[in-house]
Formats: C-alpha cells, sequence, structure tokens
C-alpha cells in the first residue's frame, strides 16, 4: 500500500469520525433535556399512580430508609413510596412500594425492568401487582414457593414474579 | 450504465430479494422485537429511517472513501444515525425506547445496514441508493409486522394489544420466545418460496 493511501484513509476517516462526533454531540444536547423531562414524568406519574389522592410529596425517613412521604389536601399525611432495587432474570428491576400510613400496602409499581418481553415483563401488568394491596409479611410469597403464599407467580416468569414478591416482603419486614 | 433513477430498486427490497425472507439478514432484532406488534412498527420505522440515512450519506461519499478504510467508515456513519434514532426515541417516546432495550442500539451491527451500504450504496448514486433504502426498510418492516402479528396472536391471543381470541385462548409460550420466531420465519419462506423468487444455489 503506497503512503499516500494509507495518509487518505487516515483523513477521511478521521474527517467522518469528527463530523458524526459533532453531531451526536448536538443531537445529545437537545434531547438531553427532554430525556430526563420523560424520567421525571414517568416516576411522578406511577407516584400519582399509587397515591391518586397525592398531593404534596417529599423527601422523607422511615426506619433509617429514604423514601417519598405523601401528603393529601389537607395536609394529613398519606402514606410512603420506597424505592427498591432487585435483580430478575434479565438484569435489574426498580420497583416503587407504596405504604398507607398505618404500613399496609397500598401498591406496587415497577419503574424499570428488562426481563423477557412477554413473559418477565409482564411483572408490570396490574393483573400481578394488583394481589399485592394489602398483604402481611407472612403470605406474600408465590403460591408454589410456600402454602401460605398468596401471590400468583406469572406463567413462565417464575424468577421475575419471585425477585418482585422477595423484595417486597423484605422491605416490609424490616419497616415492622 | 446505469439509470440515474431506476424504480425497480424500490420493489427489489419489497418482495424478491426481501431482506428477511430472500436475503436472511437482520435476525437478530427481528427474532428479539417480533414478539408484539406494537414494538414491531416501532423497529421497522426506526429501521428505515437508518436505513435511509446511512445509504444516502454511504452513496455521497463513496468516491472520496478509499476501499481500505471502508468498512469502518460505514459503520460510524450507521452507529450515528442509530445514536440520534436512540435519543430521539428516548426523549420522545420513552414507552418504545424501553420496550426496544437493547436492540436499537444493536442495530449498529446490523448486517441490514452494513450489508445494504457495502452492496449497493458504495457502488450506486444517491438516488437509487435512497430508493434502495426505502425498499429494503419497508421489506424488513413488513417481514417484521407480519411475523409479529402471527406471534402475538398465537403467544398471547392479542394484536397490538387488544385481547382477539377471548380469555378461554390458551396461550402457546413457544410463541413469544425466539424459537417461535424462527418457526413462523421458516414457514413464511417456505410460502414465499411456493409462490415465486426461489433462491438459487
Amino acid at each position: 500500500m503506497k503512503k499516500k493511501d494509507i495518509i487518505a484513509g487516515i483523513v477521511v476517516l478521521l474527517s467522518i469520525s469528527v463530523l458524526s462526533g459533532f453531531l451526536l454531540a448536538q443531537a445529545y444536547r437537545l434531547t438531553k433535556p427532554k430525556i430526563e423531562e420523560q424520567k421525571k414524568i414517568e416516576e411522578e406519574r406511577l407516584n400519582r399512580e399509587i397515591f391518586n389522592e397525592g398531593i404534596k410529596f417529599s423527601q422523607d425517613k422511615v426506619k433509617e430508609r429514604p423514601c417519598t412521604a405523601v401528603y393529601k389536601e389537607n395536609g394529613e399525611l398519606a402514606g410512603w413510596i420506597f424505592d427498591l432495587k432487585t435483580t430478575g432474570y434479565g438484569g435489574n428491576i426498580l420497583i416503587k412500594a407504596g405504604f398507607d400510613s398505618d404500613m399496609k400496602i397500598r401498591g406496587i409499581r415497577i419503574l424499570e425492568h428488562t426481563e423477557t418481553p412477554g413473559l418477565g415483563s409482564k411483572i408490570t401488568d396490574t393483573k400481578f401487582l394488583g394481589q399485592f394491596k394489602g398483604m402481611e409479611p407472612s403470605v406474600l410469597y408465590l403460591k408454589k414457593d410456600k402454602s401460605e403464599g398468596l401471590i400468583d407467580g406469572i406463567t413462565g416468569a417464575t424468577i421475575s414474579s419471585r425477585a418482585v414478591t422477595e423484595s417486597v416482603r423484605k422491605l416490609q419486614e424490616e419497616l415492622e | 450504465m446505469k439509470k440515474i433513477i431506476e424504480p425497480k430498486n424500490l420493489m427489489l427490497g419489497i418482495w424478491k430479494e426481501n431482506p428477511i425472507f430472500y436475503l436472511m439478514l437482520g435476525l437478530c432484532p427481528l427474532l428479539a422485537v417480533s414478539g408484539s406488534l406494537r414494538d414491531a412498527l416501532g423497529m421497522g420505522a426506526a429501521f428505515i429511517f437508518v436505513l435511509l440515512g446511512s445509504n444516502i450519506t454511504v452513496s455521497v461519499i463513496r468516491k472520496i472513501v478509499p476501499a481500505h478504510v471502508r468498512i469502518p467508515v460505514f459503520i460510524v456513519v450507521i452507529a450515528t444515525f442509530v445514536s440520534v434514532i436512540d435519543y430521539s426515541l428516548a426523549a420522545f417516546s420513552p414507552q418504545l425506547h424501553k420496550n426496544l432495550g437493547v436492540y436499537l442500539p444493536l442495530m449498529v451491527v446490523n448486517c441490514i445496514l452494513l450489508g445494504r451500504a457495502e452492496a449497493f450504496a458504495s457502488k450506486n448514486n444517491v438516488i437509487n441508493s435512497a430508493l434502495d433504502g426505502i425498499g429494503m426498510g419497508i421489506g424488513f418492516t413488513m417481514a417484521i409486522l407480519i411475523i409479529a402479528s402471527i406471534r402475538e396472536l398465537l403467544g398471547q391471543g392479542t394484536l397490538f394489544g387488544i385481547n382477539m381470541l377471548g380469555d378461554n385462548y390458551l396461550p402457546f409460550l413457544i410463541m413469544i420466545m425466539p424459537p417461535g420466531a424462527f418457526i413462523v420465519i421458516g414457514f413464511l419462506i417456505a410460502i414465499k418460496n411456493s409462490i415465486g423468487g426461489k433462491k438459487k444455489c
């Protein structure tokens, strides 16, 4: 290969890379505020879904655990929302667990997950998550894992359903 | 010599040289994202955009890129378009971005994109390359939509998330898993070959 060809190759590859780097920086700059906004919207949407009467959300701590305290319109405390992180089948699962002011489970939502689409991804369905409302730690097991368990796992996604159930139960035991 | 505009380049990717059913390229995102129609539609749209963009760009720069650095240059071009789509979806359609997950950034190493850049856009003018990009993109989108509708209907009993087969329908689990996609693709290729345009060995 001639020296000229090598230099031509370097120049072309370098200038294409610089140009593309510049374009990417612009695209990133333009979309970044919007992406962060979307993340916040999603979190707030889930918080509101758990506590539909919630008006004010503020940082709080319960038994040394950081959480979000939720207040009603009349200023009364409605409950707390805890952020949980656990490992499912395909990676981390981020869970939002809402508790009433008397520490009963109010509602569970999944913020982020990378479970198998169509199987483990069903942990976000209300059919699965709806079962947690008002449950005690003693019955927070999958039916197939323990005879007292009251949670129906998802067909073909036992690991994902177990991960969510265990993580919520452990939090509840800790808070008691 | 080649004409400036050849409309047949558009049709080639849609039917005769369909990237999935004839070239059999890009099967990885196909297996992964064809479990539900909504995700398949998003993937198809992102795919058309990237393929069109990379084909046009590669064709524009084809005369100044020395042969020995063409592959890295093509990859950089493709990666740029993929990242732009990745950011835009995260910003404007977070749900879809979530569902496509890792398969969106993985488009960088998708063989349809590199294959069309190398086999077509680096040898043809901009208009024909754009036609080829659109044609191949539509061909891919059609293929993924057909496969996704079969898989979603059999695997979950729904289409676009709407229940079609009633509550008593017992879904085929295998249809939502990757092997289900292979089975469906196999049947569809057999059907396409029996209609015409059989692949010659």
